[in-house]
């Protein structure tokens, strides 16, 4: 697969490694009262979606940066890459 | 000798092989199958489960037949295609399958009982008793089955991979393929072409069509000159596209070498072609009709008989006397009788199946006719005719059989795109979900005329490329005429698939079986499932299930293909990187010091470390490390501990970014100081261990082991840019940066001091103390930490003065008796003072297990703290202590399982295992570490170290896991 | 000044060269070499009065060298002996920024050719998965390279350098030299 990098371009997936589902950017940070469900659910809970996933890579051959990327899951087809640090303020 | 004239063949040069032991001669530009057949061999193999007389079938990469092991000993190829082998001088090549001999298979037998050797044979009768199919039943059916074996030699030729890019890449150079890069290449695209035949022009080069009047080869030549002089075009010959991956990735191999005695330099290179676009100009391979008897040396594909004739200028006779047929049901049967004629070979008969069959040319043509039977022992000798219900036999030694043509499509269904079935093709078209950037063009499309393809393959080039087709020469048009025969009703077995010995009576017999849908069709009879993956085969196969379930074809519809489109060496898939280059090696700075010193390596990961420093006389590793650890307890030691990862962590907000990562508070951390940290995961699980040091207001270096210094950097990254993006933290791995050397030992001071420039009293420079300091007059990190419990620090100057300052240590500090210890000693010490390493951080320790429960700070949130205090990770009661045997002596492994005296050995009554075990020289018995139930309460009690796999028992005392010194007062001295 | 003698990252004291055909390599021991960091919302520095590059790019200017590694992080290299404290040097340059010292971290591999850019390609192609656009002169990359993390800087048509991970010096040394010699062998 090859992953449009917003900031390098069209590069071999073979450079980047794979977490899983992009809602792991969503941890539930509340301090020292967090609720353990939430931590519960954050940790171990994912979707496995059939179609359009957004899922997080990592450049780790190339510039260190973690990528969400949103790929269809039967057909491979990429529909977009952003920075996971702009998707986490708010920024893409 | 069955050459005729013509063909491209260089008949000035003359190349020896052997086949079977035998010399023969063949030319430059020959196969080795039209090098065979120039000889007059016709039997060339043995079939895979009747052990049935094979010859050459086909003239290309689907040949099922003419399997060969090429070469001998280490370089021995089996189930090689005589069909694609380039010959070369030296050649050698065997049969395969037989024995005694290839004229007399004992197996043969197998024929005999074929009735026993149905579809399903296999799934039916191995299935029990059960006990019988490891013992006898496997190793019968592996001994019986497979077609060559290897030499078991190491492999001696070298592979090669590469990495190519382009615009558009062409897939097939024939008529289509060289259009195509001709109208792209011209408009300035980065074109590749490539093609797994030798030599361009694909079936241009097997026809006796002209083009402009002129031998096709004379306007593929003149284009592929014109080709070559285009800098954005670049010819890959005897390159296989083998497989299309995702977003316009695909597999090539290229044969570099195969075709030489020896490789020059490399045998086969692998490229990864990443394309924009492509073209699949990959032509079409032809059917061929099954009927009775179908499969005897001499029965050849129609098209493959006009390619030897044309292109090699040769014909399957093995005599000049013996006459051929056609068989067919379509015009292409009688292009190959015209053909023939003009090369002034007799055509004995052309016998279509169609009632409307026109005669084309000088022979005599047989009208709505079959072929029904043939006869001959190890080679075509006669065949029945019947027409009208009429059966003669005519005297025949070869009979060429046209059943219309297939589309090579398997590349473009490769991403799971169901082919089209077209009833006015007879034909499987390609799928319209093609993968990402691919466009079909000519025979592969479905365009079976000459002009038809060059005019498909401009214009698919000129669309993608934008520009205009280029001009193309004038070729033959012939419409498609066919009315399809799948196959030749009769009682007498008719082969579809050659290469896997499936006939018309599996499909029936899977039919009554209820295998019906494709899938099970070919899982039930291997159908297609051979090293051709059934490119003769698996069409008429489905059609003929088609007619036996009353269905269309297109209803029954079609398998999809995988990669490889044909085999692909393993050696090659390795790309080269075999032995010790299989992976990248690391190297410490210390390495040529352990060198030097004869010490031998272990391997850390990528990393080698030095495992001990042997000296002169001693005989046994553990004189060595025992002696290493006696001198750290009462000397000093040195090792290098440069593999620990290293990550430096600046801004602003490194701290609290610290904090968040380990479980235990950073933030508080002075400048100058060192703390231990601990990471958990997420789900509260004690994940790395390491010492973090704050060389400054806004700088920290935190250390990771060995093994998880890539992983924790990235799980950093993560927390930094997935969690965290808006603290000012930047982070960076230094870990090769620094060479690290431990000094450990109550002399250690002692030692540095003659070389660090800085007061290193107690007072000045305490346990856990960190600075930026001097030595041997170059800038170095100090850390007052230990790992063996002993007084100890960590220097780390540049790498490349690692070596230098290794040297200059063991130099000053000879008469403290300073000594290098590697990581045999290194684990001796740290499990009599109870560190944790990567056996008890196992990823399933959880802080508390570790003893380090109350590290987890409740007044902060971090990675896993909500996680780790979990109901069911706080009521694990499992500990980690230590373990001294009743019997010093007794020695006990890691891995060992912690039972109560009178416990029967089981795992309901399991109480934890042993993670790391060594000999204390220092306490003079074994000793050994592990996690136990309840294993605070039990300190004092006694506890079974069980190794039921070999018998063994150690009653052992449960003690604190910190053997050493448990106050730590050395530590702080 | 120290009176320890350094080893060059290939474990000798003197750098590694060989000739290949068209193509020669060099091992460089003396390129000192730093990273910088942008701290939050600090403003982007002219160190040394280079221009800090873009993604895919490097800048050079006399002996320093400017090279793009990541969002607001760049490496830089200067000609300097084994000893110096080129990150105290660039600290001084780029104040308020994270600096971090790389000198020993990483061997760098000179190969240069006598034939113009066509031997730098081939070889190029059969080490790095990235298309020859990223890789023309002036364009730098962070890669895979035989499994290992490289920088390949393209300092000019007949100049590449190849920097990788010092403790794996030798793997690199054998990827970049095999790929050498089979292309001398094709030539």
């Amino acid at each position: 697969m090859l992953i449009p990098h917003p900031l390098l371009g069209l590069r071999d997936a073979q450079e980047f490694t794979y977490l899983g589902d992009a809602s792991l950017l969503n941890r539930p940070d509340t301090g020292t009262d967090a609720d353990p469900e939430a931590f519960f659910a954050y940790t171990h809970l994912r979707d496995n979606p059939a179609g359009v996933h957004r899922e997080l890579w990592f450049h780790e051959q190339g510039d260190r940066s973690w990528l969400v990327v949103t790929r269809n899951t039967l057909t491979h087809e990429i529909l977009g890459a952003e920075l996971a640090s702009d998707v986490k303020r708010g920024l893409a | 000798m069955t050459r005729i004239s013509g063909g491209l063949i260089d008949r000035s040069r003359t190349l020896s092989f052997t086949f079977e032991g035998k010399r023969y001669e063949g030319h430059p530009g020959d196969t080795l199958a039209s090098a065979l057949m120039a000889n007059g061999v016709r039997l060339v193999g043995r079939s895979f489960k009747y052990h049935r007389p094979r010859g050459i079938f086909a003239a290309g990469s689907e040949e099922p037949n003419a399997l060969v092991t090429l070469r001998s000993g280490a370089r021995a190829e089996p189930n090689t295609r005589a069909t694609t082998i380039e010959l070369y001088d030296g050649l050698e090549a065997v049969s395969q399958n037989r024995w005694p001999s290839l004229a007399f298979d004992a197996l043969g037998v197998n024929d005999l009982a074929s009735p026993f050797f149905a579809a399903g044979f296999y799934y039916k009768t191995f299935m029990w008793p059960k006990a019988f199919w490891e013992k006898l039943y496997e190793p019968l059916i592996r001994r019986a089955a497979g077609l060559g074996a290897l030499g078991g030699e190491p492999d001696p030729d070298a592979y090669d991979k590469g990495f190519l890019h382009c615009d558009l890449l062409i897939i097939g150079g024939g008529a289509t393929g060289l259009a195509a890069a001709l109208t792209a290449g011209r408009a300035g695209a980065s074109v590749i072409l490539a093609d797994e035949d030798m030599r361009l022009g694909g079936r241009l080069l097997m026809e006796s069509h002209a083009l402009n009047d002129a031998p096709a080869v004379d306007w593929v030549q003149g284009i592929e000159a014109e080709l070559e002089s285009l800098p954005n075009v670049r010819i890959l010959r005897r390159t296989t596209i083998f497989g299309s991956f995702d977003h316009g990735i695909f597999g090539a191999l290229e044969r570099v070498g195969d075709h030489l005695l020896r490789p020059e330099t490399v045998r086969q290179t692998l490229w990864r072609i990443t394309a924009k676009r492509s073209i699949l100009a990959a032509g079409a391979t032809e059917r061929h009709i099954p009927f009775a008897s179908n499969d005897r040396p001499g029965i050849l594909l129609g098209g493959a008989l006009r390619a030897y004739v044309n292109r090699w200028g040769v014909t399957p006779q093995a005599k000049d006397s013996d006459r051929i047929a056609i068989f067919t049901d379509n015009d292409d049967g009688h292009r190959t009788a015209i053909d023939l004629v003009a090369k002034g070979i007799p055509v004995l008969a052309v016998i279509d199946a169609r009632e409307d069959a026109q005669r084309l040319g000088e022979y005599q043509l047989y009208k709505g006719a079959t072929v029904t039977g043939t006869q001959g022992r190890l080679g075509l000798s006669s065949i029945d005719i019947t027409q009208n219900g009429l059966t003669r036999t005519l005297e025949c030694a070869v009979l060429g059989v046209s059943g219309g043509w297939n589309p090579n499509l398997h590349l473009a269904s490769h991403h799971r795109g169901r082919p089209v079935w077209s009833q006015a093709h007879s034909a499987f078209l390609p799928p319209e979900d093609l993968p990402q950037g691919m466009a079909v063009a000519g025979a592969a499309a479905g365009h079976g005329s000459t002009h038809a393809a060059l005019r498909s393959g401009a214009q698919i080039a000129a669309q993608l490329s934008e520009c205009k087709p280029a001009e193309l020469p004038l070729a033959e048009d012939a419409p498609h005429r066919q009315t399809p025969l799948w196959h030749v009703p009769g009682k007498t077995r008719a082969w579809v698939d050659f290469q896997n010995d499936v006939t018309v009576k599996d499909i029936a017999l899977a039919h009554r079986e209820n295998m019906r849908p494709v899938e099970h069709l070919k899982r039930w009879t291997t159908l297609g499932m051979a090293t051709d993956q059934g490119k003769t085969a698996n069409v008429t196969a489905l059609a003929v299930m088609a007619e036996l379930t009353g269905k269309t074809i297109a209803q029954t519809g079609t398998t999809i293909f995988r990669p490889p489109y044909t085999p692909v060496a393993l050696g090659a898939l390795g790309g080269g990187d075999s032995g010790v280059h299989f992976r990248p090696t690391r190297l410490t700075p210390t390495h040529p010091f352990a060198v030097q010193r004869g010490a031998p390596f272990v391997e850390v990961g990528q990393w080698l470390r030095a495992q001990y420093f042997p000296l002169k006389g001693e005989t046994h590793w553990r004189e060595s490390v025992d002696r290493e650890v006696l001198a750290v307890r009462s000397g000093v030691g040195l090792c290098d501990v440069t593999t620990l990862g290293k990550i430096d962590v600046q801004g602003t907000d490194a701290g609290d970014f610290l904090n968040r990562i380990y479980c235990n508070a950073m933030a508080s951390l002075k400048v100058g100081k060192v703390r231990y940290g601990l990471m958990l995961r997420e789900d509260g699980f004690a994940y790395d261990d390491g010492t973090c040091a704050r060389l400054g207001e806004q700088h920290y270096v935190v250390t990771t082991t060995t093994a998880n210094a890539g992983l924790v950097y990235r799980q950093m990254e993560f927390a930094r840019q997935c969690l965290w993006p808006d603290l000012d933290v930047q982070l960076i791995s230094t870990t090769d940066a620094w060479a690290q050397i431990a000094v450990a030992g109550p002399k250690s001071r002692e030692l540095l001091s003659r070389v660090v420039e800085a007061d290193l009293s107690n007072e000045a420079f305490p346990f856990m103390a960190c600075a930026e300091t001097r030595v041997c007059g170059l800038r170095a990190r100090l850390f007052r930490i230990s790992f063996s419990g002993e007084l100890a620090y960590e220097i780390a100057v540049p790498t490349r003065y690692g070596n230098a300052l290794m040297a200059r240590l063991m130099e000053v500090g000879a008469d403290l008796g300073v000594t290098p210890y590697g990581t045999e000693a290194l684990g001796v010490l740290r499990i009599e003072k109870g560190h944790a390493t990567g056996a008890e951080l196992n990823g399933q320790a959880s802080a508390q297990m570790l003893g380090m429960g109350r590290m987890v700070s409740t007044k902060k949130d971090s990675i896993g703290a909500v996680m780790s205090r979990r109901e069911g990770l706080m009521a694990d009661t499992r500990r980690l202590v230590g373990l001294m045997p009743q019997d010093p002596q007794a020695r006990i492994l890691a891995g060992g399982h912690l039972f109560a005296p009178e416990a029967e050995r089981k795992t309901e009554t399991d109480l934890g295992w042993v993670t790391s075990a060594c000999w204390s020289p220092h306490l003079n018995s074994y000793i050994a570490l592990g996690f136990l139930t309840d294993g605070e309460a039990r300190l004092g009690e006694t506890v079974i170290v069980a190794n039921p796999l070999e018998g063994d028992e150690a009653p052992c005392k449960i003690v604190s896991p910190h053997f050493i010194d448990p106050e730590g007062g050395r530590l702080r001295d | 000044m120290t009176d320890l003698t350094p080893l060059c990252a290939l474990g000798a004291p003197e750098p590694r060269r060989t000739a290949r055909g068209a193509l020669s390599l060099t091992e460089n021991p003396d390129l000192a070499l730093a990273s910088l960091a942008l701290r939050a919302g600090g403003a982007q520095p002219a160190p040394f009065g280079l221009t800090l590059p873009g993604p895919g790019a490097f800048n050079a200017s006399g002996e320093v060298l400017a090279l793009w590694t990541g969002p607001g992080q760049w490496m830089l290299a200067a000609e300097r002996s084994p000893d110096a404290d080129f990150a105290a040097e660039l600290r001084a340059q780029a104040p308020g920024c994270s600096i971090t010292e790389q000198t020993g971290g990483w061997c760098c591999v000179e190969i240069a050719s006598a034939t113009g850019a066509a031997p730098l390609d081939r070889l190029l192609e059969k080490l790095v998965n990235l298309p020859p656009a990223a890789l023309c002169p002036g364009r730098a990359a962070r890669t895979g390279l035989h499994h290992l993390s490289v920088f390949v800087i393209r300092r000019s048509t007949d100049r590449l350098a190849v920097l990788g991970m010092s403790s794996a010096a030798g793997s690199l040394w054998h990827a970049l030299d095999a790929a050498a010699l089979r292309l001398e062998s094709f030539a």
